[in-house]
C-alpha cells in the first residue's frame, strides 16, 4: 500500500515537472531549427541538424547588447532600491511606535488588492508630465516602493522577538544599528528570496517598459523581442534563440539561489 | 549603584494604573528579587529601571541623579531576557563583544575583555558556536555575559530561569548568585516562584496588584508577612489560613480580646502545629482528629480536621499511625492573625502581648518597620 502510494507519488510529480519543463525544451528545439521546421506539422521534437547559426543571427537582428545594458540597469537599481524603501518601512511597520501605524498598514495593504493593470494609465500619465517616458526614470520609478515586499518583509521582521529589539538597544544600538547588523542578517533567507523574485521579475517585465518607452536605445530584452515580429510574421527560430539568451541570466539566478527562495516563501506563510 | 523610587505610577494605556505610587530603595550592591504572580506589574517595574519604559508619574534615581528622562543606553543597564535574546547570526564571542563594538572599544580590546566574562560565566570552550547550538543554560549564560559587558550599573533579569528545567534552574540560580557576588553588580531579578527567590535575594519585593506588598529580607519575609498575601504567597507548603472565628474559644484568655474581636483570617505555618512532647514556644494546644497521615522518608503530613477546618502539619512524624483524636500544639512562631484588610495583627514580628503577661510592656522599637527599612540578615 505505501509502495504504490509512493509510485503514485513519484509519478505525479515526474508529469508535474515535465509539463514545466516542455515549454523550455520547445524553445531550445525551436531555437535551432530551420524556418520551415519551426511550423512543420506533426512538430519537430529535435532538429535534424542543428542551426546554432541562429543564436548568431538574432544577436545581430537588433542591438541585443544595448537592451542587455538596459536590462542589467533597470534590474539592479529597481531591485536595490525596492529592497531598501522595504526594508525601511517594513522595519517601521513591525518594530517602532508611531501614530496611526495601524491604520496606514491597512491603507497599504488595501492597495494590494488594485490589478496592476489599472496603475498602467495613472502612471504613465504622472510620468509623462514629468517628462520622464524614454528615460530610465520612467523605468525604475514606479518600482521602487513595493506593499507586498513590505507585507512579506514585515512577517519575517514580526517573527524576531521584540526582546531581542530591547536588548539589542540596551547594548547601545541605534534603531539603525539594529535594523543593519541584526534585523537584516536574521532575516537573510527572505531578503534573499524576496530579492530573486524581483530580479526575475524586473528582468521580465514586458508591458510597462514597452508602454513608457519607444526609443530603441531604452528598450529592454523583452521587449527587444518584438523585433522578430514583424508585419509578414514571426521568425519563431531566431525569436526562441533570442528568448533563450534573454532568460539564461535568470537561470543562472535561481540555480543558485534556489535554496533561500524556497526557504523564504515558505517562511513568509505566502504561498505560490 | 543605588536605585530610588520616588512616587512612580505607570499607564499603559492612561486608564488603568498598573503601578500605583512606588516607593523603594534598592541598596548598592544588593541582589533583590522582584516576586509576585504573573500580571503583578513586577516585568513593568524592571523596565522602568531599565529605562526601556518611562513613568507616567514619579522620578527614578541612580545614586542622586534623577534619570527618569533617561532612555535606556544613558542609565548604562544590562539586561537578560526570559528567551535569552541572543544574536542568533553571531558567534558567543561577537554576542558578547556586541555592546562593546557599539561602545566602539576597539577589536583587540573588547575580545580581551569578552574571553574574560566568558570565562566569568564559564562557556570560555564555546566561543565559536552559534547560540543555536548551546543548550538553554549555556545560552542563559552567555546572556548574562553579554549583559555584564559594558560593565553595567546595575543587573536586570526578567525570569531568567523559567524556561529551563528544574534541576538546570536550580544550578543557574547558584551560579547568578555566584556571578553576581563576584562582580558586585546590583542586581534586580523578576521570578514568580518564591522558592527561587527565597534562595538568592538579599531582599525580595512582593509585587501585586500594583503595590509593594513588602519589601524585607527572604528570612523576614517568611517570619513576618506584613500581610495575608504574602503570608500565603510564600512558604511550600501553603500556611493553614482559616478564620479567626474558629480559634476564637481556644485563644480566649489567652490573646487579648481587642486582638481577637479585630481578626479575620488566622494563618499558621505547618511547621507551628506540633506534638506537645514536640513544643518549643507553645501559645496553646488544641484538640482535633486525625483525617490522613502521610510519611515519606523523613518527611510527613498530617492533615488534621480542628473544628470543621483541615490544617497541614509538616512536624508530626511522630505520630502513631492509628492515631484517631490528638491534642496538639500551636506554637507562637509561625501563627500569625489578620484583621479584614489582610494586615497583620498578631504574631510575626510584633511583640506577642498576652493576657495576663506582666512583663509585656509596648516596645514601639520593635514594632514592625516599614517595608524595605531593613537590612540583610543572612
Ligand atoms: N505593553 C503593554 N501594554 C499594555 N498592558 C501591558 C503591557 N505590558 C504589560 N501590561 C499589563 O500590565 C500588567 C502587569 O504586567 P507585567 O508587568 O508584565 O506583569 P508580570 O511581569 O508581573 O507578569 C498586566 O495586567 C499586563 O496585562
Ligand atoms: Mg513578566
Amino acid at each position: 500500500m505505501k509502495k504504490v502510494a509512493s509510485i503514485l507519488r513519484y509519478t505525479i510529480l515526474t508529469l508535474g515537472a515535465l509539463i514545466m519543463i516542455l515549454p523550455f525544451f520547445w524553445m531550445l528545439s525551436t531555437s535551432l531549427k530551420t524556418q520551415p521546421e519551426t511550423v512543420q506539422i506533426p512538430p519537430v521534437w529535435i532538429p535534424k541538424q542543428l542551426q546554432w547559426g541562429n543564436y548568431v543571427e538574432a544577436f545581430k537582428a537588433a542591438p541585443f547588447a544595448r537592451y542587455f545594458v538596459n536590462s542589467v540597469i533597470v534590474t539592479g537599481v529597481t531591485t536595490i532600491g525596492q529592497l531598501f524603501t522595504s526594508i525601511l518601512a517594513a522595519f517601521a511597520f513591525s518594530k517602532l511606535r508611531f501614530w496611526g501605524k495601524n491604520i496606514l498598514f491597512l491603507i497599504f495593504l488595501g492597495t494590494m488588492m488594485i490589478p496592476g493593470e489599472m496603475l498602467i494609465i495613472p502612471n504613465f500619465v504622472t510620468l509623462s508630465n514629468m517628462h520622464l517616458v524614454n528615460t530610465y526614470g520612467a523605468l525604475i520609478l514606479p518600482w521602487l516602493a513595493s506593499f507586498f515586499t513590505v507585507f512579506t518583509l514585515r512577517q519575517t521582521f514580526n517573527s524576531v522577538s521584540d526582546q531581542t529589539y530591547f536588548a539589542a538597544k540596551i547594548d547601545g544600538a541605534s534603531d539603525w544599528r539594529f535594523l543593519w547588523h541584526i534585523l537584516v542578517p536574521m532575516s537573510k533567507s527572505t531578503i534573499t528570496a524576496v530579492t530573486v523574485l524581483q530580479v526575475i521579475g524586473s528582468w521580465n517585465a514586458f508591458m510597462w517598459p514597452l508602454i513608457v518607452t519607444n526609443d530603441e536605445n531604452m528598450r529592454t530584452l523583452p521587449v527587444g523581442l518584438q523585433a522578430f515580429t514583424t508585419d509578414a510574421g514571426t521568425n519563431f527560430a531566431l525569436l526562441m534563440a533570442a528568448s533563450t539568451f534573454v532568460i539564461i541570466p535568470m537561470v543562472v539566478v535561481y540555480i543558485f539561489l534556489q535554496k533561500y527562495i524556497i526557504a523564504g516563501i515558505s517562511n513568509s506563510g505566502l504561498k505560490g | 549603584m543605588q536605585v530610588t523610587f520616588k512616587d512612580v505610577t505607570l499607564s499603559y494605556d492612561g486608564k488603568r494604573d498598573i503601578l500605583k505610587h512606588l516607593n523603594f530603595v534598592i541598596q548598592e550592591g544588593s541582589l533583590v528579587c522582584l516576586l509576585g504572580p504573573s500580571g503583578g506589574g513586577k516585568s513593568t517595574t524592571l523596565n522602568l529601571i531599565s529605562g526601556l519604559l518611562a513613568p507616567t508619574g514619579g522620578h527614578i534615581f541612580f545614586d542622586d541623579a534623577d534619570v527618569t528622562k533617561k532612555d535606556a543606553l544613558g542609565r548604562k543597564v544590562g539586561m537578560v531576557f526570559q528567551n535569552y535574546a541572543l544574536y542568533p547570526h553571531l558567534t558567543v564571542l561577537k554576542n558578547i563583544e556586541f555592546p562593546l563594538k557599539m561602545a566602539k572599544m576597539s577589536k583587540a580590546d573588547r575580545t580581551k575583555r569578552a574571553k574574560e566574562l566568558a570565562a566569568l560565566v564559564h562557556v570560555e570552550d564555546q566561543l565559536d558556536k552559534k547560540p543555536g547550538e548551546l543548550s538553554g543554560g549555556q545560552q542563559q549564560r552567555v546572556a548574562i555575559a553579554r549583559a555584564l559587558a559594558k560593565e553595567p550599573s546595575i543587573l536586570l533579569l526578567d525570569e531568567p530561569l523559567s524556561n529551563l528545567d528544574a534541576r538546570l534552574r536550580i544550578e543557574m540560580r547558584e551560579e547568578i548568585r555566584r556571578i553576581q557576588r563576584e562582580t558586585g553588580v546590583t542586581t534586580v531579578f523578576v521570578t514568580h516562584d518564591q522558592d527561587e527567590a527565597m534562595h538568592i535575594s538579599d531582599q525580595i519585593m512582593v509585587l501585586h496588584d500594583g503595590h509593594i506588598q513588602q519589601f524585607s529580607t527572604p528570612k523576614k519575609l517568611y517570619a513576618s508577612p506584613d500581610n495575608l498575601f504574602v503570608a500565603q504567597f510564600i512558604g511550600e507548603p501553603v500556611i493553614n489560613s482559616i478564620p479567626a472565628t474558629a480559634l476564637n474559644h481556644d485563644l480566649a484568655g489567652i490573646v487579648p480580646d481587642s486582638i481577637l474581636t479585630q481578626a479575620q483570617t488566622a494563618g499558621i505555618r505547618p511547621e507551628a502545629l506540633t506534638l506537645p512532647q514536640r513544643a518549643l514556644d507553645p501559645l496553646v494546644t488544641l484538640h482535633g482528629k486525625v483525617l490522613e497521615f502521610d510519611q515519606f522518608g523523613r518527611e510527613s503530613t498530617a492533615n488534621i480536621d480542628y473544628n470543621g477546618y483541615q490544617l497541614i502539619s509538616t512536624e508530626m512524624s511522630q505520630l502513631a499511625h492509628d492515631t484517631k483524636e490528638l491534642d496538639f500544639t500551636l506554637e507562637k512562631k509561625g501563627f500569625f492573625l489578620f484583621d479584614a484588610d489582610g494586615k497583620r495583627i498578631f504574631g510575626g514580628d510584633t511583640p506577642m502581648v498576652l493576657v495576663g503577661d506582666q512583663s509585656a510592656q509596648k516596645d514601639p522599637a520593635a514594632a514592625p518597620t516599614e517595608s524595605g527599612g531593613d537590612t540583610h540578615a543572612e
